[in-house]
């Protein structure tokens, strides 16, 4: 007998639940926190500086001098009225060299939640809320008594997201972020600069000039350059691990005009991470140099990434953690390097992290504490802290040879803070005297020259021989030409110089090189510049130079675009140029020269695909018909290339109202189509009304052996088509003989006439089956205004019972919907004879839940909870980026989140929503409500994810209403059919997740988590019998497969997975695969927990799997099919990738749904 | 630091609006622009000379500065930014809010950067905020846009400038056309700029050419008197006042544009809406009591 929650009945005492709310509060001793630290091997940890000597830090920076500039705040969150903002920017210094810091200086408060900081120019730049400033003292060693405001009009929408991660670059630009909430809005002496959501801005406080670097993330706290000047950088509130960020590019909810293409982070799945430090120097072994440092500040853990170069980007793998914990408030949040070759971390010391979710006068929430962690190697000398404010310029000079970034990099400050005149004749000198091997050095002193505003030297490439510098020389010229395209010959000079470098380097044998040239022609205006990007397909592309090229084109357009059209530009007639510029800018204004294209014969096979798919984007009637006519009768298309052309047509009409042509030759061939092609055709049917085809569609309806979707496509066209086959057809709405034909009737009625739907709802629902696709005829009534009241209105009229278990499922529709429908809920709960629906939790009893689940829950039986298909937690959520996108990634929420948070979120989805999983709420002008979480606005189209995980783009002229919603995608109600134990043991799992040192902390191991496998549904059943079992395995295989994830071990539990038999009497089988992500070709290897009853494939090819199999895997993505033998095989599935030693390759196992 | 003979020269130059605006006692000033204005409010010289020469009158001020700003309320959008209107609407209620009857209006130098092509959008926009603002039967105040300042480090001044100057027309215009004050503060501040580098020693207005600096708002307080046809007092009496008025300023910027407003009043509210009454209700009575001290020490100078 399973008892359901009656949450007021088990309220437990109140001073347990406040004991559990005080029990998060450490003893603050650092001496105990210390002790929690498992350190990377070799490494040690003291602790630097401690409250008093600075409390709550946000950001730190070292100056030349070696002292530790820290921003703090104890206002954070939110001022209160009346009180003074008095956050402080402190100097900890370690004045007797022992380690440790021995002296604190204010050196300004008064400020309010200063996010960012860097010292510099006799003061330092501080992120003050809407302004950026510059403080400074008029009095040498005294505190900040002059303020200068440098830029203002940045958003505070969230104070955790207004502007922060204040670097310097190696070109001595001061770089610095804001996040996804912020709109700024700023004044330069060029124009007004405007950002409307997260990214990176470069400024250059000498001229005030300004500029995006780069766009997206959600809370990118973490941004390093490597030695090269190349940009890495983390987000706080993303999963994606580190980031390359490339000049101009758009990441992860960008805003901007070309954001519907972004470029994503190289470790997808990963916690989120703040801060970002590259290790550098002779303190640190050799197999550190480069590496990554960031801090996933929810697990307590310090991690660190070793990065590779991976084509024209990188890819970047976790390594063991240089520290982790399982100290409730070690919070670690920023982390550099020091004078002395030893890293530093920040740790903001608080159990409560955000402010979103927790309130903002939360009295757990700590305003007094704050450490600064020191990492050292043991045994290995620390490095000298460098003479830098004293010394001559030749002496700086020397050092911008030093093996220390640190050191370089303060170097370049300081000669910048010496000043051009004093400092370029003898930079010119010094960088005539360097060994023509030299590189890097004369990279740093053409940073020194930037800095100064200076050109960038004329190099001559061929005599670079370091590929990082080639790359960092193009952007040197890129980046900094004048604001105006003046006609001075100096200004002239700087463009030629870098059209000189782009393209000689749009050919470059190194990728990268390539990557900054391509990016660096974005920046000249003219037609030639796009004819010269699109050279670098005369050599090898990655995914990354595909984007950069695509982006260059599109910002390219308005130069090259008329020229092409004009007759003036041809990009040499080579059809790969064309048919890339075209698809790239997808513009109306393209269709003639994209057939033209296609007509002349020359594209090469792999492109022609593309380009049909643009012409179906951009063409009219004409276009459509000859897309069709190619999807329905070309040999050699795929099935999938199929679907997605007829697809794509269908969008056509139904967004831009493409009218019917007079024939379309190549629709009946679609109609017969196996694949999915055939229900776009049967909706095209409909919308061009071809109702010579209205018998075909009647046929599929009144199929009893048509399947769901095909029936619904045909219902679709036939509603569509109107006239008497749609009325013969929604005549099913009353043939009780076919129960699946009339729900699917019914929905179509909705759209016909909704009155009349209801009434056939009402009439329907008393024999209806409670079925899933039941929950779509409840969905057809939610999701439309005015529906549900129809519904309602119709049930108490026809005043029939329902079976309980349907009134539940039309519950559920209108949970789902997310709106309120309380006469459709009334109508429900009383026709179906359901209780009274259930009240909210309170507060106390939230706590009470809590504290019940960490004392009697059981995370592992609340891991198979979680796991349970009723509760849909995998198709909304995953781990380690496997499984559904629509909420947030649960890797490390038990590491960050509060056990009361936990149960809220449960029971009261919408009270705190995720940043970046707020819901779109829109109303299209056919009365259709859409809901979703927004993932992006461009070409007219606003593309939501809705709540079953699929992008859904609606055209930005059919929107009739749009608004945001306070609810969450999440529906209420899930968890209402569990027991209270059950209830308590899910609770405990999630508060386990991401905990160091317990089952469920996070791996570093690349598992495969995200799986597919084929249901023996008759349809399969069937494709299996015509060929045989391994059929799977190949291209383009016919079998429909559904999503299966690991447990949080990696174990895929054969006990879930679906099993048949094809023919009696043999053995039973199951068939699973996943992909593999190859960006550089080469040897990679998995291991697997054990092969007994494991046949593999790795694309069709048989692969004999050994408990270690070595695989050579070409690039691409690969598929890896494995049939299992279940008489042979009772043990769980687990299998992990591993590198080969030597092998150039670089793989990662595909995540996401 | 009377400077009769140019600002004389200027007003006529600006044209028959021109001549003093008059103040009367419970004005209520509310102050519009980008940000020239919103600055001016930290720094406070302006408004501490404009209550200074109305001491006998209980006037109060606020500063709806938004940097970035423009006659369509662009920079004020927050989230709505792409839906067309949301941020000239918001620009809208925000200033009829506080019931003025003294409207400022200080718009062109952003638009400016657009050229010729962007005057029509420009000439439209400030008339539409005009026809908007009708609500409030304000008596209104065009400030003429400021221009930039010609440094050795910023070529491009005087093509700026000079794209500028149809702005300042058209302002002037539509001052004249619906009977508002124009104050030519543009002209005088670009009068004020040539004067600084042949004073002894010469000094700057500006550190990009663009923005004054607080050594800027200080040195133009002669030109924004006089674009307002103000009379001049003693600058020294006023840092009791002028300190009193930033402090009023600052509570006043925690009131209308609180950080955190997504989770406040924003799509978040559901959130930390609970808290949105700390600025709702207690940052009122605390703007209204440093009005009060500025009042007091504004009797005071008389």
């Amino acid at each position: 007998m399973r008892h359901l929650i009656p949450l007021a009945l088990f309220a437990l005492s109140p001073s347990f639940a406040f004991a559990q709310r005080d029990a998060k509060i450490p003893d603050p001793d650092p001496e105990l926190e210390r002790k929690t630290f498992q350190v990377a091997p070799g490494f040690e940890v003291t602790l630097w500086a401690s409250d008093p000597l600075l409390a709550k830090p946000i950001q730190m920076n070292f100056d030349p001098q070696g002292r530790l500039w820290v921003a703090s705040s104890e206002v954070y969150p939110q001022i209160k009225p009346g009180e003074k903002a008095d956050d402080k920017i402190i100097i900890l210094e370690d004045t007797k060299g022992a380690g440790k810091a021995d002296k604190t200086t204010v050196f300004a408060d008064g400020l309010l939640i200063p996010t960012g900081l860097e010292p510099g120019d006799g003061g330092v730049y501080v992120a003050n809320s809407t302004e950026l400033v510059h403080l400074s003292a008029s009095k040498p060693g005294g505190k900040a008594d002059r303020r200068k405001v440098l830029l203002s009009g940045f958003g505070t929408e969230d104070t955790h997201h207004i502007i922060h991660t204040f670097r310097w670059g190696p070109d001595c630009r001061l770089y610095f972020n804001q996040s996804i909430y912020i709109h700024s809005h700023i004044e330069t002496p060029n124009g007004v600069k405007r950002l409307n959501a997260g990214g990176i801005w470069r400024f250059n406080p000498d001229k005030t000039e300004l500029d995006v670097f780069c766009r997206g993330w959600i809370n990118s706290w973490g941004h390093a350059f490597d030695r090269y000047g190349q940009s890495l950088v983390t987000d706080g509130a993303g999963g994606e691990g580190i980031n390359h960020a490339i000049p101009g590019g758009y990441y992860l909810t960008s805003q901007g005009p070309h954001a519907q293409r972004v470029l994503h982070g190289l470790n997808p799945g990963s916690p989120k991470y703040c801060g970002l430090e590259i290790v550098s120097g002779r303190h640190f072994p050799a197999d550190w140099q480069g590496d990554l440092i960031t801090n996933d500040f929810r697990g307590h853990r310090v991690c660190r990434f070793k990065l590779q170069d991976d084509g024209s980007t990188f890819a970047s793998r976790e390594m063991t953690e240089v520290i982790k914990s399982d100290h409730p408030a070690f919070r670690p949040i920023d982390v550099k390097m020091g004078p002395d070759g030893a890293l530093y971390i920040a740790d903001w010391y608080n159990p409560i992290i955000q402010h979103g979710e927790v309130d903002f006068r939360d009295p757990r929430r700590d305003k007094t504490h704050g450490r600064i962690w020191r990492v050292t190697a043991k045994g290995r000398d620390l490095v000298k802290k460098p003479k830098l404010v004293d010394a001559t310029i030749p002496e700086l000079l020397k050092q911008l040879k030093s093996p220390e970034q640190w050191t370089r990099q303060q170097a370049k400050r300081v000669l910048k803070e010496r000043g051009a005149e004093k400092v370029l004749p003898e930079l010119g000198e010094w960088a005539k005297g360097l060994d023509g091997l030299d590189d890097h050095a004369r990279l740093e002193a053409a940073w020194v020259r930037i800095a100064f505003g200076e050109t960038a030297p004329a190099y001559d490439f061929r005599q670079i021989h370091d590929p990082g510098v080639r790359a960092a020389a193009i952007r040197n010229h890129a980046a900094n030409l004048p604001p105006a395209q003046g006609t001075d010959q100096a200004t002239q000079r700087c463009y030629v110089l870098a059209e000189v470098a782009c393209v000689q380097g749009v050919t470059d044998p190194n990728p990268r090189v390539r990557l900054e040239a391509i990016r660096g022609l974005s920046r000249l205006r003219f037609p030639s510049a796009a004819e010269a990007a699109l050279r670098a397909l005369d050599k090898p592309m990655d995914r990354v130079l595909d984007y950069a090229l695509w982006l260059t084109v599109r910002e390219l357009e308005p130069y090259w675009l008329p020229e092409f059209q004009a007759g003036k530009l041809d990009f040499g007639g080579d059809a790969k140029k064309i048919a890339f510029a075209l698809n790239a800018v997808g513009n109306r204004g393209t269709v003639k020269p994209v057939v033209a294209l296609i007509d002349g014969g020359k594209v090469p096979k792999e492109n022609l695909h593309g380009l049909y798919l643009l012409l179906a984007q951009i063409g009219g009637a004409d276009e459509l018909v000859k897309v069709l006519a190619y999807a329905g009768g070309d040999a050699g298309v795929t099935a999938a290339q199929r679907t997605e052309l007829a697809q794509a047509a269908e969008d056509a009409i139904r967004t831009r109202k493409v009218p019917a042509p007079k024939q379309v030759p190549g629709l009946p061939s679609l109609l017969s189509d196996a694949s999915g092609a055939r229900r776009s055709a049967m909706r095209i049917a409909g919308l061009w009304k071809v109702q010579d085809q209205g018998r075909l569609l009647l046929g599929v309806v009144e199929d009893a052996k048509s399947t769901t979707e095909d029936r619904r496509a045909a219902l679709d066209g036939l509603v569509a088509m109107g006239g008497p086959s749609m009325e013969l057809a929604l005549a099913g709405a009353d043939d009780k003989k076919n129960p699946a034909a009339r729900r699917d009737c019914i929905i179509a009625y909705t759209g016909v006439k909704l009155d009349y739907a209801a009434l056939k709802a009402a009439e329907f629902l008393p024999d209806a089956k409670p079925d899933d696709e039941l929950l779509d005829l409840f969905a057809a009534f939610t999701t439309r205004k005015g529906g549900a009241t129809q519904l309602a209105k119709a049930l108490a009229l026809k005043n029939n019972k329902l079976p309980p278990d349907v009134a539940k499922i039309g519950l559920k529709a209108v949970r789902a919907s997310g709106q309120p429908a309380d006469d459709l809920a009334a109508a429900l709960t009383k026709a179906g004879d359901l209780g009274a629906v259930k009240k909210p939790p309170t507060a106390d009893e939230v706590k009470a839940l809590a504290a019940d689940a960490l004392a009697t829950g059981n995370a592992a039986r609340g891991e198979l909870i979680y796991r349970r298909k009723e509760l849909q937690c995998l198709a909304c959520h995953a781990y380690a980026g496997a499984g559904g996108q629509v909420g947030p990634d649960l890797t490390s929420i038990g590491a960050s989140a509060q056990a009361d948070y936990l149960v809220d979120s449960l029971l009261l989805p919408s009270k705190a929503i995720k940043e970046n999983f707020d819901v779109t709420r829109v109303v299209t002008a056919d009365d259709k409500v859409i809901q979703g979480i927004r993932l992006r606005e461009a070409d007219g189209l606003l593309v939501l994810r809705t709540a079953e995980d699929k992008e859904v783009a609606i055209p930005l002229k059919d929107i009739a209403e749009r608004s945001k919603s306070t609810k969450s995608l999440m529906p209420e109600g899930l968890t209402d059919q569990l027991t209270k134990q059950e209830f308590a043991d899910l609770v405990r799992y999630l508060s386990e997740l991401g905990k160091v040192g317990g089952p469920f902390a996070p791996s570093k191991a690349r598992v495969v988590r995200r799986w597919q496998v084929i249901d023996p549904t008759p349809t399969n059943l069937n494709l299996f019998r015509r060929t045989r079992v391994s059929a799977a395995a190949e291209l383009d295989n016919p079998f429909t497969w559904a999503p299966a994830y690991s447990k949080v071990s990696g174990d895929l539990p054969l006990a879930e997975l679906p099993k048949f038999t094809v023919w009696a009497d043999t053995a039973p089988q199951s068939v699973i695969r996943f992909q593999l992500d190859v960006t550089t070709a080469g040897a990679a290897k998995l291991k697997f927990s054990s092969v007994a009853g494991l046949s593999m494939y790795v694309g069709n090819a048989p692969v004999e799997p050994k408990p270690e199999t070595v695989l050579d895997l070409k690039s691409g993505v690969q598929t890896v099919t494995i049939l299992v033998d279940r008489s042979k095989r009772t043990e769980d599935v687990r299998i992990e990738l591993d590198d080969v030693e030597k092998s150039p390759a670089r793989v990662s196992v595909v995540g996401g749904k | 630091m009377l400077l009769s003979t140019v600002f004389a020269a200027a007003l006529v130059g600006a044209g028959p609006t021109s001549k003093p605006f008059e103040f009367k006692d419970g004005d209520r000033v509310v102050w519009l622009g980008s940000t020239l204005v919103e600055r001016e409010q930290r720094y406070g010289y302006w408004e501490t000379a404009l209550v200074a020469a109305n001491a006998d009158k209980n006037i109060t001020l606020r500063n709806l500065g938004w940097s970035g700003d423009t006659v369509r309320g662009e920079a004020r959008a927050s989230f709505d930014f792409n839906k067309p209107d949301a941020g000239f609407t918001l620009l809208v209620k925000q200033a009829l809010k506080l019931k003025p009857t003294v409207i400022f209006i200080s718009y062109g130098t952003n638009e400016a950067f657009e050229g010729k092509e962007g005057l029509p959008k420009f000439e439209k926009g400030l008339e539409k905020l005009l026809d908007a603002l009708k609500p409030a039967n304000a008596r209104v105040v065009l400030f003429s846009p400021v221009g930039f300042e010609e440094l050795p480090r910023f070529p491009f001044a005087k093509e700026r400038n000079e794209a500028l100057r149809p702005y300042r027309e058209v302002v002037h215009s539509i001052a004249q056309k619906r009977g508002c004050c124009y104050a030519p503060l543009g002209e005088l501040i670009a009068l004020e700029a040539l004067r600084a580098r042949d004073v002894k020693p010469p000094y700057q207005l500006t550190d990009n050419g663009m923005h004054l600096t607080e050594a800027g708002y200080l040195g133009t307080v002669d030109a924004f008197r006089a674009s307002l046809g103000l009379y001049p007092r003693r600058d020294e009496e006023l840092g009791t006042l002028r300190k009193a008025i930033i402090a009023k300023n600052e509570l006043f910027f925690h009131r209308w544009r609180p950080q955190n407003e997504t989770y406040l009043f924003g799509f978040r509210k559901h959130e930390q809406g609970n808290n949105a009454k700390e600025v709702e209700v207690e940052f009122d009575p605390l703007v209204e009591k440093a009005d009060e001290e500025v009042a007091k020490i504004r009797k005071g100078l008389k």
